[in-house]
């Protein structure tokens, strides 16, 4: 079903959301630097995600067109060469809107530190978002909006997945 | 629109949306004029088409031309090329089409991660020249939009427009005396931003490697020494006078520090990591939520 214009941005949200989840498990990894002509490991990256929504159900297996309300969590483990590290993300879907996301801070991942002592600007351990109709800005940059093939291609596969 | 009372002009191009925001309308030869030159972009630099200038060469090593924006392009790539240490490269076609990043975008993994082949083996780029002694899949995402964005606000600019801003869904250039406030999205959550920065006069480039995240683990950001993808830094974005460099500088990001491509580059940049911590140089203080 083809979700009205209002609601088009707010399905996306949820996609890209739900996809950040699927890959958060693997994306915290150890810093790869270039720098240090060490090449990146091999994938190896279990991911241990456990989305547990709240409501119970099952996140995506609805065979409807809208998501599930529920708080989504999930932590993704990962192995690197300086130790276990892991992210936490959660994700609060209301009426199909994203509307809240908390990505749960890890402050043993060493390579990160290690990453963030190397220069002498600034850092910020923990950066927050605010929802951007709220704020007064007419431009985003960013890269969600990328590559129209593209997102037609992972509509598909969401559709075949559903 | 950047500013009240500016005209839009929209339109799809490379494969993606475009608005370009003037003080005065552009008329329908103005706008032809930047269809055209969208036109002649992706039909050199394409590797989603069967008739461009790349595929061409992606089938039959030798010696091509290519247009004036070349020149430009392939000492920023071999510039990078250096300074991440062969991780950053415009020969990681085929390396992407491995992954299933393909023309046909058949978003399936063809078989193991291919490392990129050395610049130096097969690829000697000279000015507009670019010749290869094997079929090579020349892919010049991390730059080409932003590339495009610097080839439209040229023509922009000899038409005598003084203010105008481009966005290239999400990588933008802004000229002019005012400056645009800019909200930077969350890696997450493109409803939300993380941070507001002042646009003005300069370019401003984001990358991200969730998005474009077609497997698990899988993203287009590649390490083309392991074809491999990169890990850990989520987002970024980099703020540099012309699109190009914000663009590559944004991908190369995420294999080098900021502070080692401020060596080399005018550059103010912002890495966002997997853990929602952020590192960035002197010109994003401030500018963050936290």
């Amino acid at each position: 079903m083809r979700p009205s214009a209002l609601n088009r941005p707010v399905r996306k949200s949820i996609y890209v959301g739900i996809a950040g989840l699927s890959l958060v498990g693997t994306v915290a990894g150890c810093a790869p630097s270039a720098a240090e002509s060490n090449p990146a490991p091999a994938a190896g990256g279990s991911s241990a995600a456990a989305t547990t929504p709240s409501a119970g159900e099952s996140a995506l297996a609805s065979s409807g067109s809208s998501y599930k309300d529920g708080t989504y969590s999930a932590d993704g483990t990962y192995v690197s060469p300086n130790g276990n590290e892991t992210v936490g993300v959660q994700l609060t879907l209301a009426a199909d809107k994203v509307t809240d996301v908390q990505i749960t801070q890890h402050p043993s991942n060493p390579n990160t530190r290690k990453f963030q002592g190397e220069f002498a600007g600034g850092i910020a351990a923990q950066v927050v978002g605010k929802n951007i109709d709220e704020l007064n800005v007419s431009k985003v940059a960013g890269s969600s909006l990328t590559s129209g093939g593209f997102n037609q291609a992972v509509e598909q596969i969401k559709s075949e997945a559903q | 629109m950047p500013h009240a009372g500016w005209a839009t002009f929209s339109f799809e191009g490379i494969g993606t949306g475009w608005e370009i925001s003037t003080v005065e309308v552009l008329g329908p030869s103005a706008q032809q004029d930047l269809l055209a030159l969208v036109e002649d972009f992706d039909a050199a630099w394409s590797r989603f088409r069967a008739d461009s200038l790349v595929t061409a060469m992606a089938r039959e090593p030798g010696s091509y031309s290519f247009p004036a924006e070349a020149a430009g392009l392939g000492e920023l790539y071999r510039t990078l090329y250096d300074l991440t240490g062969g991780a950053m490269t415009p020969l990681v076609g085929a390396s992407l089409e491995r992954l299933g990043y393909d023309a046909a975008y058949s978003l399936r993994p063809s078989g193991d991660p291919l490392p990129a082949p050395r610049w130096e083996d097969v690829l000697d780029w000279n000015g507009t020249s670019i010749s290869t002694n094997a079929p090579v899949v020349l892919d010049i995402g991390a730059a080409g939009k932003g590339l495009l964005v610097d080839v439209l606000a040229s023509a922009l600019e000899v038409r005598g427009a003084e203010a105008f801003m481009v966005d290239a869904s999400g990588d933008l250039l802004a000229r002019g005396p005012v400056g645009v406030p800019v909200g930077l999205e969350h890696p997450y959550n493109p409803a939300q931003a993380i941070g507001v920065v002042e646009l003005g006069g300069r370019a401003l480039c984001a990358s991200a490697a969730n998005r474009r995240a077609w497997g698990d683990g899988l993203h287009h950001v590649l390490d083309a020494t392991t074809g491999q993808p990169v890990r850990t830094a989520v987002a970024t974005w980099a703020l540099a006078d012309t699109a190009a460099v914000a663009d590559a500088l944004a991908t190369a990001l995420f294999f080098v520090p900021g502070a080692v491509l401020e060596e080399s580059f005018d550059v103010s940049w912002l890495t966002v990591f997997s853990d929602g911590s952020a590192a960035y140089s002197a010109e994003f203080e401030g500018t963050l939520f936290t």
